[in-house]
């Protein structure tokens, strides 16, 4: 709200420098935005509250400042030039829906020559930013912007049969709007009538048909009271925001329409507009004044700090406040109409406390009892995981939960994603069904900038429309490309692959504890046919991993491989991971064995897992594959796969022929089930036994 | 057979050689699996040649292998317990060469500067809860003590996903999931995500992340408000800050404050501070009494509790505090940028 230190001045006795109106109204939380000099005067731009829409003219604003500042506020007379008529013989005002028009006051004047405004009114409208048009609208204006409540001129001579309907709108009828806005009206819009047509929209825009013109010589002003529910849904579904709307859907005064409209009236006077007799007052819904018990105990009880009974009695009143007292620390409160915020006691508190000074309520660190934490499961398993992917080398990116047609489809994920219903822009219209879209534009931006090594990580939810409604479900991202690492004397960098990503998988899942899992070969829109894996814990699937298929890399310009992986941790920490058990460390030695196979090339490595674990063979500690060999000396439909087998006893040192026996059973069993045969040479003792 | 026995004895030297070289497992490892491996080890290549000698040679030979074998099995062992003790000094290098490279992962700035916030309030005893960011017009706006079609809701403007379904616009509708679930006394902080419908710009993104606490008990202040958030402030951003409270309005607060924190760049002398604009103070959070209509809403007794709730944009305070101008940027994931705060 712009607010002219000049015209303060017409509503305030006495000087007041700028410096003390700012710091006035900065301690009452009226936030002094922008200043400006324009011949002479300052003009401040002032931060309003929605709650408050007394302040959105001078005269709110000079209200605040004479009770902060401790000034007195003007009294200022509107003296009128009356014609001996009454309003009612020149215009009939009926109000045909009191719900949305709770009260109507017109006024009509006769006589006046439309012509440019006086210096001092432009200058006033100019200070708040608008151009002069001519003194009937800038008078209009300047009732706004001095008592901020709207008003509105028609031209007398043509609203039909001078007839004033305040009705709604009847189903095809149209508006041609001050602003040149043809608006089709809906039912539900309040608008005034004449006898014959709609020549306003109530409390937002006036019609051209009936708007004052040069040649206009009589006008009726209207100043009502709308309803403000129906003033902003009025607004809203006509698309146009004006001065008049903002404030009617705030909440105006609803005491207020007869002395608007004799200001406006009384300025008219100096360009030869005599005023009706007795203005039109149609007040069919006059609201019951409310009164509020103001306790002085829960001043103190709320704001932690003693104020004195007199500071607060002087505060309200001075505030035009009635306040009345009941009983020793107790007060009635009546909130005078314009102060449409105060309900409550919590509400008068509230101003109390704003002239009292915030900075002077001292600052208390709370004594704290110990209470039982409320439990987050999800955030503390999360919490986990975090720290193990920095562990293992991958950096945390969030990325925005915005997705847009042409990803979706691209990803492909199957999920149906969620409409935002006003987006800012196509690009942001739909919420990511996956978190795989932005792990991919993040990595190619750094691939941009010329970064190599990029594993990233992001955490967070995925959303979709499904028969239950719109859902959101926690999900980890994981995406590997480039190399592992910079080139350095002492490594070899490695490029990061499939199993690089997919030892990040497993690390994560053993290290949280959900075990056993387990991976299935399945195809993925996201993956290179042949290179995707489905994860699944207890059976269920929970994420999968894969090189994301060359199309969609070329979307992002990518052009090495990228490996990705979802897993779904809403889904998997829903789960019971195996509980936490202490064991033993053993106190004897272990035999280790390494065997190399010759194993069927079309025999899958967790097969093999599998039969050696439904073995019953409790010596047998750990099977883990050492060395993956396909060359000259192995036959073409083979793999040689070697093993290290660890077996120990915990109760005894192992005997060698024991150890015999179980790795015969192991040879015997693989040998059965896929044909697994012993590689020449193919057996080494280890003879490391490690305790 | 000459030739064999020199090739065995060429392969013991070699042996020989390279286990004095050997000063660490993995090296001892390599060289066990250079001269035993089953594959490609010397010693089972040397075996698979027995096969091209005489039946006369073939056991001579064949002793003299196996001999090897032994000699280097047991030096492998020997060797093995040695390393253990043996004092490694890396003869020849230069000691000035760099070490190995450690790959580490980091965190994102924005959740590290979370985990700041987040820990200042777990140290007095509060929890963390996390809501969802789908929610409905209760939630979000009525439960509040927003009324419908009210213009307070112009501030908080709005992403919708269905005529009561919508984006939440603050972390506060879980301030009523809370209160709904949890009896007093509750000291909660709510981080998480919160959109807003705004265009891009460097000050403005239509996500961003925000913190929420929530105090309810009996007995609760306004000065309880200011002591605990001067204390909070001071912690993240430094005892020198100064703090200023003023008056504001929130739907769900009364009274309600929004608190400012002295700029560090100019000290208000700069009308050109690109963090104050020269008025000395940058809004940070906004702050209030928990409204008695909101506490009315979950079915606690305003009379015997009261209660204050904060909120403050994780972005914007670490732009404060280290001086970023482009929040963009935080969205960008430059591991360039995000990877330097994993640092301080
Ligand atoms: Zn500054």
């Amino acid at each position: 709200m712009k607010i002219s230190l000049n015209w303060l001045k017409e509503y305030l006795d006495g000087d007041i420098s700028v410096q003390t109106a700012v710091e006035a109204l900065e301690r009452i939380g009226l936030m002094v935005e922008g200043r400006e000099e324009k011949d002479g005067d300052i003009v401040l731009e002032v931060e309003t509250y929605s709650n408050r829409p007394d302040t959105l003219g001078h005269l709110g604003m000079a209200r605040e400042l004479a009770v902060a500042l401790g000034l007195r506020l003007k009294e200022r007379n509107w003296p009128l030039s009356e014609l001996a008529v009454r309003t009612a013989d020149l215009a009939d005002v009926q109000i045909l829906d009191a719900d949305l028009c709770p009260r109507y006051c017109g006024v009509v004047v006769k006589g006046i020559k439309v012509g440019p405004s006086p210096a001092w009114l432009q200058k006033r409208i100019e200070s708040m930013g608008l151009n002069p048009i001519n003194n009937v609208v800038d008078v209009s204006n300047y009732v706004l912007f001095s008592t901020s409540h709207p008003i509105h001129a028609f031209d007398l001579d043509k609203i039909a049969g001078a007839r004033v309907i305040i009705r709604r709108a009847k189903k095809g009828e149209r508006l041609l709007c001050l602003d040149g806005t043809d608006l089709s009206l809906a039912p539900d819009m309040l608008v005034i009538a004449d006898e014959v047509k709609p020549i306003a929209l109530a409390g937002v825009i006036g019609g051209q048909a009936s708007a004052v013109t040069e040649e206009t010589k009589d006008i009726f002003i209207e100043s009502a009271y709308f309803n403000p529910v129906s003033v902003r849904l009025t607004r809203k579904a006509a698309g146009l925001q004006t001065d008049a709307s903002y404030r009617f859907e705030r909440g105006a005064d609803i005491s207020f329409p007869p002395q608007a409209a004799l200001m406006a009236a009384s300025l008219l006077t100096p360009f030869g507009g005599r005023s009706s007799r007795e203005p039109a007052d149609v007040f069919p819904l006059p609201p019951k004044k409310k009164e509020i018990i103001l306790r002085h105990r829960r001043i103190t009880e709320l704001l932690g700090v003693q104020v004195d009974e007199t500071f607060v009695q002087k505060t309200l009143t001075d505030l035009e406040l009635g306040v009345e007292q009941q009983q020793p620390g107790v007060w009635r409160v009546k909130a005078p109409s314009w102060r449409v915020d105060l309900d409550r006691e919590a509400d008068l508190i509230e101003e109390v406390a704003r002239f009292y000074g915030y900075e002077k309520v001292p600052s208390v660190v709370p004594s704290l009892q110990v209470v039982d934490p409320i439990p987050d499961k999800s955030r503390e398993k999360l919490d986990r995981v975090r720290p193990l992917l920095f562990h293992y080398g991958f950096n945390e990116v969030i990325n925005f939960s915005f997705s847009d047609a042409d990803r979706e489809r691209l990803l492909a994920t199957g999920f149906e994603a969620i409409q935002i219903r006003n987006p800012i822009s196509a690009k942001a219209s739909l919420l990511r069904t996956n978190i795989l879209g932005g792990l991919l534009e993040t990595a190619a931006w750094n691939k941009n900038r010329g970064l190599d090594a990029i594993q990233i990580f992001e955490t967070g939810n995925v959303y979709f429309r499904d028969e239950r409604g719109c859902r959101e479900r926690l999900t980890l991202g994981l995406l590997s490309t480039g190399m592992r690492e910079e080139p350095h004397w002492r490594q070899k960098s490695r490029e990061a692959d499939f199993f690089h990503l997919k030892g990040v998988c497993e690390a994560l899942l053993q290290q949280l504890r959900y075990e056993p899992f387990s991976f299935e070969k399945a195809e993925h829109p996201c993956f290179e046919p042949g290179s995707g894996l489905a994860m699944a814990y207890k059976e269920e699937k929970i994420g999968y991993l894969g090189l994301v298929v060359g199309r969609i890399r070329e979307v992002f310009d990518l052009k090495q491989p990228v490996c990705a992986a979802e897993i779904d941790l809403e889904l998997l920490f829903g789960k019971q991971p195996k509980p936490f058990t202490y064991e033993a460390v053993a106190k004897y030695p272990a035999i280790v064995r390494d065997v190399s196979l010759l194993v069927p090339r079309d025999v899958s490595y967790q097969d093999i897992c599998k039969a050696i674990e439904k073995l019953p063979l409790p010596i047998l500690e750990e099977s883990r594959l050492i060395d993956l060999y396909s060359g000259e000396s192995v036959p073409k439909d083979k793999i040689s796969l070697s093993f290290r087998f660890v077996y120990r006893h915990l109760q005894r040192t192992l005997l060698a022929e024991e150890v015999d026996r179980a790795e015969q059973q192991v040879l015997v069993q693989l040998k059965r089930a896929f044909g697994a045969q012993l590689r020449e040479g193919g057996k080494i003792d280890n003879r490391t036994g490690k305790n | 057979m000459k030739n064999f026995e020199s090739r065995v004895d060429e392969l013991r030297k070699k042996f020989e050689g390279a286990l004095a070289g050997v000063n660490d497992d993995r090296a001892l490892e390599d060289l066990r699996n250079e001269f035993l491996s089953r594959k490609r080890g010397h010693l089972t290549l040397f075996f698979d040649d027995l096969k091209a000698l005489t039946p006369e040679e073939r056991p001579v030979a064949g002793k003299l292998v196996n001999e090897l074998k032994i000699q280097v099995q047991e030096a492998l062992t020997t060797r093995q317990g040695k390393l253990a003790t043996r004092v490694v000094t890396p003869d020849k290098a230069d000691l000035t060469l760099p070490g190995e490279k450690l790959p580490w992962g980091a965190p994102h700035p924005l959740m590290l500067f979370q985990e700041e916030i987040e820990n200042i309030f777990l140290a007095m005893g509060f929890s963390i809860a996390e809501g969802p960011e789908i929610e409905t017009d209760y939630y979000n706006f009525e439960a509040l003590n927003f009324p419908p079609h009210h213009p307070a809701r112009d501030s908080w403007d709005t992403l919708y996903l269905g005529d009561d379904l919508l984006l939440r616009t603050h972390t506060s509708p879980m301030q009523i999931r809370v209160m709904e679930k949890f009896k007093p006394p509750i000291r909660i902080i709510i981080p998480g995500k919160v959109y807003r419908r705004e265009a891009i710009d460097p000050t403005h993104l239509p996500m961003f992340c925000q913190v929420e606490g929530l105090l309810v008990d009996e007995g609760v202040t306004l000065a309880h408000l200011k002591g605990t958030l001067e204390h909070f402030l001071k912690t993240l951003l430094g005892d020198k800050i100064e703090i200023r409270f003023r008056p504001s309005f929130f739907p769900f607060t009364e009274p309600s404050a929004e608190v400012d924190i002295s700029c560090i760049l100019c000290r208000g002398k700069d009308p050109a501070c690109p963090i104050c604009g020269g008025t000395g103070w940058k809004e940070l959070l906004g702050a209030g009494m928990v409204d008695p209509q909101v506490l009315k809403n979950v079915n606690i007794d305003p009379e015997r509790y009261s209660g204050w709730a904060f909120g403050l944009g994780i972005e914007r305070t670490a732009m404060f505090r280290y001086q970023i101008a482009d929040m963009r940027i935080f969205y960008e994931n430059d591991l360039r940028f995000t990877r330097q705060f994993s640092l301080k």
